[in-house]
């Protein structure tokens, strides 16, 4: 059940590593920049963090490993399991990490060779491709962080729970709940763009729909199971959204749902997998 | 009595003097006040509960385990089950834990003078009725015979077995019946099976009997059928049940039990819920 | 009761004196469809016909996240967030909203009071305003169109003004320091109420009294509405955040980075979320979907002692709010065989 750090007292300080699969680097970025970075990094030993430091290694013995980025070439993959071996506490840093990311968007519309294929035809390449993966589907992971990028509240909470020895509680309400405490008009209900909210999961004050433009579903489904994408497909059908558009937009951050197809294919037909 | 700060949620300051390993899962804590008038005031009924905080992890319902005598004291016997109650098993005597309450109605136990108690416990049941039953034994002679049936799955899990071992000693010559059984464990030597298949060995009248319940709801099920049968008289049958508490005073709604005619919060309106409750509140039990 | 007539005009005026009296919150247009309560900068931003707020007036007293506690792990303190205390007047509250805050008050200002709330509401000034129904608006058959207690002042339309009643000590202290601004009530003044009554009750889409729901949702608890509409529900919680009655909340320890210092905070939650009955052991005493619709309907049709109604005031708020277009009045309708327009 719960994997947590053993009381250290003195001198001793968690090691954290931060590690960067397929990714923009931005989740890392984030981290690297949260306002409090100086405080963690004296409460903390960064064994290892390409971006802060060069004396960075690969995989390093620590208690505490955010990884972020999909899981994409065999590269990737090796990688990956020397963490997981390495660390006591994995911890999927952003959206890629968590769910995939948008490179692993085309899953369900095209397999990986033809896409490959259609993007470098036949020239070939040092690395061996996969299709982009959430790191969960190759390794445990203990906790799941997401967000594109993450949130910094969320980011903090998880350090400091993790330094009294205790394990952080994920959120696993919608967007909505958020969407709804910040005051927003809801843009699905007046406007009928296909609003992601209901099925994804809180964490970012309904940010975008903040600005006015509908949730694309960048922090992912919510988790346990409470992500109704039939249901929402309905509700998209009634506003007139096509089951094509549909399928496009909830498989833009969610294609690896265990759930989302089984429950598309309830609503819209066609496609299974 | 409870006593509160100004503000509701505010906690007082408790400081644990014993930790005693009960089973693998299940310690039993003792705490004492910090601050000598709360210690002199603090006043429980068995069945009720505690909030307990652990700063930095969260606050959990507790039920109260001991006897109330002993002023300014109290024990609590919990299980590791997940964030706070893991903190809570890591707690060294002199440690400082913060506890407000007591919450929740009890049993009533005034109504209870002058008959018979039977308490009936399963698995961790078995801390709230130690309490009713301590209660009645402090008060002895305010009770007729009492009987007390604990039972768990496995020999190891049964809670306070040793301490209601012991008081066999005294047991006959006080009237009361200590009836101790698994349900799973081939290896136990003592007696196996539910309570109800022990209840030819309760010492009590069920025409002047009180009953004290605390295990899951298949339990109640069939207790209830078994005693309404055997002609206790439902008024006096009460159970306890277990609901996600976040406030413990009304107020966070988690709780929350019942249909349209019978909404009732479990920690405000309960923990402690009679008969004629339970039979017309679907989905209690 | 005390009555005084205020004319549009003057209505404005003794807008900006609320203004300087305390923050001023009154429905204004947020988008095409939706209004809020706001605070008010220029009076004339005030929506006097507007149907119904996308948040609760309760947020404004139980607020959706709040930090209770710092705490310190060392020292093992609690210390408790003052609630600031700035008068709260909020301006345009329609009679269903108004019992709406009656309930919160039974519930946060019972024996345990719940001093977070009770710091705010002592300092809030509620100020009704009359409405007309529409398709989604069923107070009268919660029998709470016409409002008795719970109000400082109430506007009644009229055609030149507003008949304003007088509920309480603080009302009359609004009213008295500005004789210019208000006149007696006349004959014709009252026979204005009369027909603003009158034209009220003729648009309400439902009649008769619903005091018997209750009744029927117990005895028909097996109704296949519920897997129907459970089936299509989103659980995204608009129905109970938007509801002016919901009042659930979690609350969470949030440590500081420190290892000494921390925050204790709730933010309110709501039953159709799948964590709201779970507890240790992965144990969910509302496991399905179905499990927390049901919830919802049982817990808003409730009784509540204090104002000798169900918890649910017929606002419409959760089925116009609902992205599911799930409609709860025509659901209550059809388990109690109820007729009438949906
Ligand atoms: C009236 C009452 C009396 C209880 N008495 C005892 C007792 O005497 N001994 C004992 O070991 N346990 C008792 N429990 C259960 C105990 O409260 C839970 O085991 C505990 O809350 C788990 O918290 P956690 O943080 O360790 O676990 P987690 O699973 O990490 O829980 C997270 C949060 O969920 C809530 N929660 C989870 N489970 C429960 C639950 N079962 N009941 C209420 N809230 C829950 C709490 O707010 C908790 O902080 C009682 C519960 C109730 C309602
Ligand atoms: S705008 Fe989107 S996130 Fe906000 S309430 Fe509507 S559906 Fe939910
Ligand atoms: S609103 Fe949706 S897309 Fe925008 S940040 Fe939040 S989860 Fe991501
Ligand atoms: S607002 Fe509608 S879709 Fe959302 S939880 Fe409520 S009933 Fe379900
Ligand atoms: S249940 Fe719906 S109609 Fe009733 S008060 Fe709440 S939001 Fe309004
Ligand atoms: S239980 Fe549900 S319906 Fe009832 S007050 Fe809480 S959120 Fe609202
Ligand atoms: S525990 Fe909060 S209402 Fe019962």
């Amino acid at each position: 059940m719960m994997t947590i750090i053993e009381e250290c007292t003195g001198d001793c300080r968690p090691r954290v590593g931060v590690y960067a699969l397929t990714s923009c680097y931005g989740c890392q970025l984030k981290l690297a920049t949260v306002q409090k970075i100086i405080d963690i990094s004296n409460m903390v030993s960064f064994e290892s963090f390409y971006m802060l430091s060069s004396a960075s290694k690969m995989a390093a013995d620590v208690d505490v490993a955010f990884v972020e980025g999909s899981v994409s070439t065999e590269r990737d993959l090796e990688e990956l399991m020397e963490i997981r071996k390495h660390s006591r506490i994995l911890v999927a840093l952003g959206a890629c990490s968590v769910n995939g990311g948008v490179q692993s968007w085309a899953e369900g519309e095209m397999d990986h060779d033809a896409l490959h294929k259609c993007v470098y035809g036949d020239s070939k390449l040092t690395m061996q491709g996969l299709q982009a993966t959430p790191i969960s589907k190759h390794v445990d992971v203990d906790y799941y962080l997401p967000g594109c990028p993450p949130e910094e509240d969320e980011i903090m909470y998880f350090i400091s729970a993790f330094l009294i020895g205790t394990f952080p509680e994920p959120k696993d309400y919608p967007v909505c709940a958020e969407c709804r405490l910040a005051g927003n008009p809801c843009i699905l209900i007046e406007r009928g763009e296909p609003c992601l909210g209901p099925v994804i999961v809180a964490g970012c004050k309904a940010r975008c729909i903040g600005f006015d433009v509908p949730c694309v579903g960048c922090r992912g489904p919510v988790p346990h199971e409470t992500a109704w994408f039939d249901s929402l497909a309905q509700t998209f059908l009634r506003k007139g959204m096509t089951e094509k558009q549909i399928r496009q937009r909830m498989k833009i951050f969610g294609s690896h749902d265990p759930n989302i197809e089984r429950m598309l294919h309830s609503i819209l037909g066609g496609e299974t997998e | 009595m409870l006593i509160t700060k100004d503000n509701i949620y505010d906690t007082h300051k408790c400081r644990l003097l014993r930790k005693y390993e009960l089973t693998e899962h299940e310690s039993l804590f003792l705490f004492r006040f910090e601050d000598p008038e709360v210690a002199q005031n603090w006043r429980y009924l068995p069945g009720q509960f505690v909030e307990l905080s652990m700063l930095g992890y969260g606050e959990v319902p507790i039920s109260i385990c001991s006897s109330a005598r002993r002023m300014g004291f109290f024990e609590l016997c919990i299980r590791n089950a997940g964030r706070v109650t893991d903190r809570i098993h890591k707690l060294q005597p002199g440690d400082i834990v913060g506890i407000r309450g007591p919450y929740g109605n009890g049993f009533p136990v005034d109504q209870f003078h002058g008959r018979d108690l039977l308490c009936v416990a399963a698995g961790l049941g078995m801390a709230p009725l130690r309490s009713v039953f301590l209660y009645a034994i402090d008060n002895r002679w305010l009770f007729g015979n009492i009987t007390i049936i604990n039972t768990a799955r496995y020999g190891k899990e049964l809670l306070f077995q040793k301490e209601l071992e012991a008081m066999k000693d005294i047991a006959t010559a006080e009237n009361i019946a200590i009836i101790q059984s698994t349900t799973r464990d081939p290896d136990w030597p003592g007696l196996k099976g539910r309570a109800t298949e022990h209840m030819d060995k309760a010492n009590v009248d069920p025409k002047n009997c009180a009953v004290a319940m605390c295990g899951p709801p298949a339990m109640y099920r069939g207790m209830f059928n078994y005693l309404v049968d055997a002609g206790y008289d439902p008024r006096y049958i009460f159970v306890t049940l277990e609901r996600r508490m976040k406030c413990g005073v009304g107020k966070c709604g988690h709780c929350n039990i019942g249909t349209a005619t019978s909404w009732k919060y479990a920690c405000k309106d309960g923990p402690v819920f009679d008969y004629y409750a339970i039979i017309s509140i679907p989905g209690l039990i | 009761m005390r009555y005084v007539k205020i004319s549009k005009e003057n209505t404005y005026k003794f807008l900006e004196h609320l203004k300087a009296t305390g923050a001023l919150y009154a429905p204004q247009k947020i988008s095409d469809r939706f209004y809020d309560f706001c605070a008010i900068s220029d009076v004339h931003d005030v929506e006097f016909e507007y149907d119904r707020t996308i948040r609760p007036p309760r947020r404004f007293f139980h607020l959706p996240d709040e930090k209770m506690f710092n705490f310190d792990m060392t020292r093992h303190e609690l210390t408790p967030v003052k609630t600031q205390a700035e008068h709260i007047i909020l301006f345009g509250v329609h009679s269903c909203d108004i019992v709406g805050l009656r309930i919160m008050d039974a519930e946060f200002l019972d024996e345990q009071k719940d001093s977070y709330y009770e710091t705010r509401r002592k300092k809030g000034i509620i100020i009704g305003l009359s409405c007309l129904p529409d398709e989604y608006c069923f107070c009268n058959v919660r029998r709470i169109e016409f409002v008795d207690a719970g109000f400082d002042l109430f506007f009644h339309e009229l055609p030149d003004g507003f008949l304003v009643r007088v509920g309480t000590v603080t009302g009359h202290k609004l009213v008295d320091p500005h004789p210019e601004l208000f006149e007696e009530v006349s004959a014709d003044d009252t026979k204005n109420m009369e027909l603003f009554e009158e034209k009220r009750s003729s648009m309400f889409s439902i009649y008769g009294n619903w005091d018997n729901l209750r009744y029927f949702l117990e005895l028909r608890m097996d109704h296949p509405m519920y897997d129907r509409e459970s089936e299509i529900c989103l659980g995204c919680g608009n129905c109970t955040l938007t509801c002016p009655t919901c009042r659930c909340y979690d609350v969470k320890d949030l440590p500081a980075i420190n290892q000494v210092n921390g925050e204790r905070v709730r933010f309110w939650d709501s039953c159709q979320f799948r964590s709201h009955g779970l507890v240790a052991g992965d144990h969910n005493f509302r496991a399905t979907k179905k499990d927390r619709f049901f919830n919802r309907y049982h817990c808003k049709n409730a009784y509540c002692p204090e104002t000798t109604t169900s918890y649910c005031v017929g606002c419409g708020r959760c089925t116009y709010f609902c992205p599911a277009e799930i409609n709860f009045k025509r659901n209550l309708m059809e388990i109690a065989g109820y007729r009438g327009a949906v």
